[in-house]
């Protein structure tokens, strides 16, 4: 018997997987993802103080991890100078990030490339007024449109627990999207383009299909590898958009356990009390955002290569 | 023979897949003596683009020539020189000439600049000298007005054009050698066979040894000398060109040749040779004959021992046990050229269980007999009369695309003329009759039938589908209409969504426009299959697990999938192999017997064509010519327009030198049309003023058999009769 299309998505998603491990850089990109992933979704279990804000510690307690001696000790990467524990802050803190960064790539690239696949397959008058508002929305730099978008909705002033002030606290995750969507629009549109010319297409026209069914059934299958690599892309922006934001205080509000926000909270006069408390949230952000570089950097490889 | 330009002995060319050395070609061998021509013909795989590049030393980088044979070039060992000695012999004394000459072309660089490039790199030559030999090589190679080409950017030639400058620039530093790789696949016959022209002339004149590939069996035989036919990398024969035509040795030789339509067959009097099965995998080689799977003379001995290459004298050579018994095979020279018209004795070679009897064939239910008085104008209104079969019906159709305005035309007010791609097309088409279109890339063929099928929609005219009137686009028509008109396109390749199985690929139509049940379509999905010769289980295939013949079959069966009245079918084996093409050619022809379905045929082939139709329209800028009964068309007299398609033709017979009519000039723009009769630009026949002031009418050869043209029909005649003799009509 011949594999069905199941066996057959199994088997593209092994070569998939295994292009994308046999380069170092990329394997090692993304085990270090993965690594932060079970941080992110496991942090409250593995964290030795699952509350971020426990002051119960003594305060500016120097970091105890001795790698040489191979001791971790009671709090590996010290104390900031409130008496919490940096390493379960640094854990717990994964999880926000992951969350907003991930999900504002998902729904950009949900909304985005179903917006550039109708574009970019409907053509004529809808397509030119949209793709003039991505141009211009494209010139527009992101950071300051993020903290244009983040300062005006943060002046609101809602009502505690009404859905306005809900959206109000995901404000970050929405702004991702917001600033997204154009780009993976476009990237959608430019493959979409490419593929309504070939025949299938044109064969699907004359038995009379719907338009979703042309956009979702016979254009989107061939569009997938080259939005697979633009949502990793995205990802690896993402992550270091709401790092900044968090830093420059326009993210995560204290006194929750962002990294971005731990590294501004801690520098100037209080770095040289605890140079740990900044150290180890800046490391952590370097370290992902190297890390997600590399794999989408496989992930583009290995989406060539498959197909 | 003189020395040996080129001596070619046991050449193995491996190709590295993963870790392992693959040979692609093997035990290859050749002669070439200064000013002779040989033929390398082979479908897409059988290593003679591979041959080409290893003659140059030129493989990339996962190609290697294996040690043992011998590579000879002016009596030089090739396999031993270094890079840079290579590099000196690619600069002057081999040269290459690649298939696709647009890409071979510095797009941003003017034509002269590059060929003057060309000398300066090879033998140190630059300025007015330079330029002086450029200009004198355009000339040569029949570019008209050699300055004003040189001082063009390769896009604003044509395909013919580019491709005289790329011989140009081959031929420049006078090489000893030159391989041309398929120089005109993908031109039009009436630009072939100028090249082709220009090709034996040059050879003529500057003894230079040249290598033509290609897989197109006529232009071999209009063209060379000797004749290698390879296939999955071994040489299977090898002969002079008129002794292979006229008794090939080898059983795929044999195949090749009897699987191309002559001009003149008809589907009526027999069903075409086909080769079955696939080319094999080069990773899967057998020990035995590389071609015993689909060969029909195989023995126990062809899937054991390999044959090896025996020399039969006469300068031939073949790679078979069984030769002599290929030589007492019919085959079309030995027992033609007079096919058997009559429908009634038809032969089968395809099942042999098929009826031929096809009513629709005889002439009376044809769809055009032109009513003499009334063809005047630029529509040139050719009235139908006839109302009983008639499928379809078009009526004064126009496509006219609009060019969009430039900043002048803003500031002058004015608005750009548009392309008149279609301009006033008439046709009649009879229930399960074939109504072939032919004419020159750009003549508006391709656009009709788009329009017709309904992805473009049409600037003006009337489309009748079985008494109702067609709406414009395929989104304004009803499933009913949809269901009755369907398309097969020319490419495979790109006709099946890579990511839907086949039998997802034809469920769809049948449950869209036959309105079945998933378990109908089941079971239809099987018979569809069947229908079009492939076994149940390529249903879970995707289109990758296919081969390009296979691909078309279920393009075909998709197309069926809705039980249509017309198939548009696009050019629907120009992009396959030759021994593919036949069996899909014999497919079409059976199902339509079985179906009653019509074919709109679109093909640039004549041949083809001529094989499928029974009524063929000749078309040139946007406009028929010549319509009639293909049995009529190729014969005399005929449209000059379609004389000079008919004389294009490389005819698969050496013997066939006939005077060709060459057309020299490029097709006109179709947005600034040339007045009076559109083709008085190219006419050899013009007659005078008249055919520049006023549009030709229509003269009635006899019923349905129509020619526009100013020239009266006896006088066509006179002039005609003795292009083609008769019995090459068949």
């Amino acid at each position: 018997m011949k594999p069905g299309p199941f066996s057959r998505r199994l088997a593209a998603l092994r070569r998939f997987a295994s292009v994308l491990l046999r380069h170092p850089q990329s394997a090692l990109g993304t085990a270090l993802v993965f690594f932060f992933l079970i941080l992110a979704l496991f942090g409250a279990r593995l964290a030795p103080y699952p509350n971020p804000n426990d002051q119960s510690h003594a305060p500016r307690v120097s970091p105890t991890l001795d790698i040489g001696a191979l001791q971790v000790g009671e709090h590996p990467f010290g104390t900031d100078r409130l008496g919490r524990d940096v390493y379960s802050r640094v854990i717990l803190g994964a999880g926000s990030i992951f969350r907003i960064a991930g999900l504002g790539t998902l729904i950009s690239v949900l909304v985005g490339s179903a917006v550039g696949l109708y574009m970019g397959y409907r053509g004529g008058w809808f397509d030119e007024l949209l793709g003039r508002v991505i141009d211009a929305l494209l010139a527009i730099p992101a950071l300051l449109l993020a903290l244009v978008l983040v300062g005006i909705i943060r002046n609101l002033d809602f009502e505690i627990g009404s859905w306005q002030a809900e959206l109000a606290d995901n404000v970050v995750l929405l702004v991702i999207a917001v600033l997204y969507v154009p780009v993976v629009a476009r990237v959608a549109r430019s493959s979409a383009l490419d593929i309504k010319t070939r025949e299938f297409v044109e064969a699907a026209e004359i038995r009379g299909e719907p338009t979703y069914y042309i956009i979702f059934r016979e254009i989107l299958p061939s569009v997938i590898p080259a939005l697979v690599v633009e949502a990793s892309l995205r990802f690896s922006y993402a992550i270091f958009l709401v790092a900044s934001l968090g830093f420059l205080g326009f993210g995560a509000r204290p006194p929750s356990p962002d990294w971005g926000l731990m590294v501004n909270e801690n520098r100037g006069g209080f770095y040289q009390l605890t140079p740990w408390a900044l150290d180890f949230p800046a490391l952590a952000i370097a370290i992902l955002v190297i890390a997600v570089n590399l794999m989408s950097d496989g992930v583009r490889r290995a989406a060539q290569k498959g197909d | 023979m003189t020395r040996p330009l080129l001596d070619v002995e046991n050449l193995t060319i491996s190709y590295r897949i993963g870790k392992r050395w693959i040979p692609a070609v093997r035990d290859f061998h050749l002669q070439l003596a200064p000013g002779h021509i040989v033929g390398l013909v082979g479908e897409s795989g059988s290593g003679k683009s591979t041959v080409a590049l290893a003659l140059m030393r030129y493989l990339s980088s996962n190609g290697r020539v294996e040690s043992g044979g011998r590579l000879a070039f002016a009596g030089e060992d090739l396999l031993s020189k270094s890079a840079a000695e290579m590099r000196s012999i690619w600069a002057r004394r081999i040269k290459l000439a690649p298939q696709n000459a647009g890409a071979a072309l510095n797009p941003s660089m003017k034509i002269g600049a590059q060929v003057t490039e060309v000398l300066g790199a090879a033998l140190g030559i630059g300025g007015a000298e330079a330029e002086r030999a450029v200009l004198g090589m355009f000339h040569d190679v029949n570019l008209v007005d050699p300055e004003k080409v040189a001082d063009r950017y390769p896009h604003e030639l044509s395909g013919g054009m580019q491709q005289r400058v790329v011989i140009a620039m081959a031929l420049i530093t006078n090489p000893e050698l030159l391989i041309l790789d398929e120089p005109t696949t993908g031109l039009d016959v009436t630009t072939e066979a100028v090249i082709l022209d220009l090709i034996r002339g040059l050879m003529a004149e500057r003894d230079t040894g040249v290598i033509y590939i290609t897989h197109n069996l006529g232009v071999v035989a209009q063209l060379c000398e000797r004749v290698l036919v390879l296939y999955a990398g071994e040489i299977m024969e090898e002969a002079p060109v008129d002794q292979l035509y006229a008794t090939p040795r080898h059983p795929y030789s044999l195949g090749l040749l009897n699987s191309v339509p002559r001009l003149g067959q008809s589907k009526a009097d027999s069903r075409l040779h086909s080769i079955s099965g696939n080319p094999p995998a080069l990773t899967q080689l057998s020990a035995g004959c590389v071609f015993a799977d689909r060969c029909e003379f195989v023995i126990d001995k062809c899937r054991s021992a390999k044959p090896p290459l025996e020399q039969l004298g006469d300068g031939r050579a073949a790679r078979c046990f069984r030769w002599e018994a290929v030589a007492v095979y019919p085959h079309p020279k030995s027992n033609a050229p007079s096919v058997p018209r009559p429908t009634g004795d038809a032969s089968h070679k395809e099942g042999g269980t098929l009826s031929t009897q096809d009513d629709a064939h005889s002439l009376d239910t044809l769809p055009f007999p032109p009513s003499g008085g009334r063809g005047r104008g630029m529509g040139g209104k050719c009235q139908a009369s006839q109302t009983s079969a008639r499928l379809m019906r078009v009526t004064d159709l126009k496509k006219h695309f609009p060019v969009a305005k430039s900043l002048e035309d803003w500031l002058r007010g004015r608005t750009p003329a548009p392309i008149r791609a279609v301009d006033g097309v008439n046709l009649t088409l009879g229930a399960g009759q074939t109504l072939g279109l032919v004419g020159e890339s750009g003549s508006g063929k391709t656009t009709l039938s788009r329009v017709i099928i309904g992805l473009q929609e049409r600037s003006g005219g009337q489309l009748e589908l079985l008494g109702m009137d067609i709406r414009n686009s395929v989104r304004e028509r009803s499933p009913d209409v949809l269901s009755k008109l369907q398309m097969v396109f020319q490419n495979p390749q790109n006709s099946l969504n890579p990511y839907l199985s086949v039998r997802q690929a034809l469920r769809r139509p049948l449950v869209k426009l036959r309105g079945m049940t998933p378990a109908q379509a089941e079971a239809e999905v099987s018979e569809l299959l069947r229908r079009v010769n492939l076994r149940e289980d390529y249903a879970d295939r995707f289109p990758d697990e296919l081969s390009g013949g296979e691909k078309q079959r279920v393009v075909i069966a998709r197309a069926f999938a809705s039980d249509p009245d017309l198939i548009i079918c696009d050019e629907p084996v120009s992009a396959l192999d030759v021994s593919v093409q036949s069996a899909v050619l014999n497919l079409l022809a059976r199902l339509q017997e079985e179906h009653g379905t019509a074919y709109l045929f679109i093909s640039h082939d004549l041949a083809v064509v001529g094989y499928l139709s029974d009524v063929i329209a000749v078309m040139y800028l946007g406009q028929l010519f010549e319509i009639g009964a293909a049995s009529d068309l190729f014969q005399p007299p005929y449209h000059p327009y379609t004389e000079a398609l008919v004389s294009a033709i490389p005819v698969a017979d050496p013997e066939h030198k006939a005077e060709r009519m060459l057309l020299h000039d490029v097709l006109p723009s179709a947005q600034r049309l040339p007045s009076g009769c559109r083709f008085h630009t190219r006419c050899p026949r013009k007659i005078g003023a008249l055919c520049e002031e006023e549009a030709p009418p229509w003269r009635e050869v006899d019923a349905g058999h129509a020619i526009r043209c100013h020239i009266p029909l006896e006088e066509l005649s006179a002039l005609q009769g003795s292009f083609l003799r008769p019995e090459e009509i068949g």
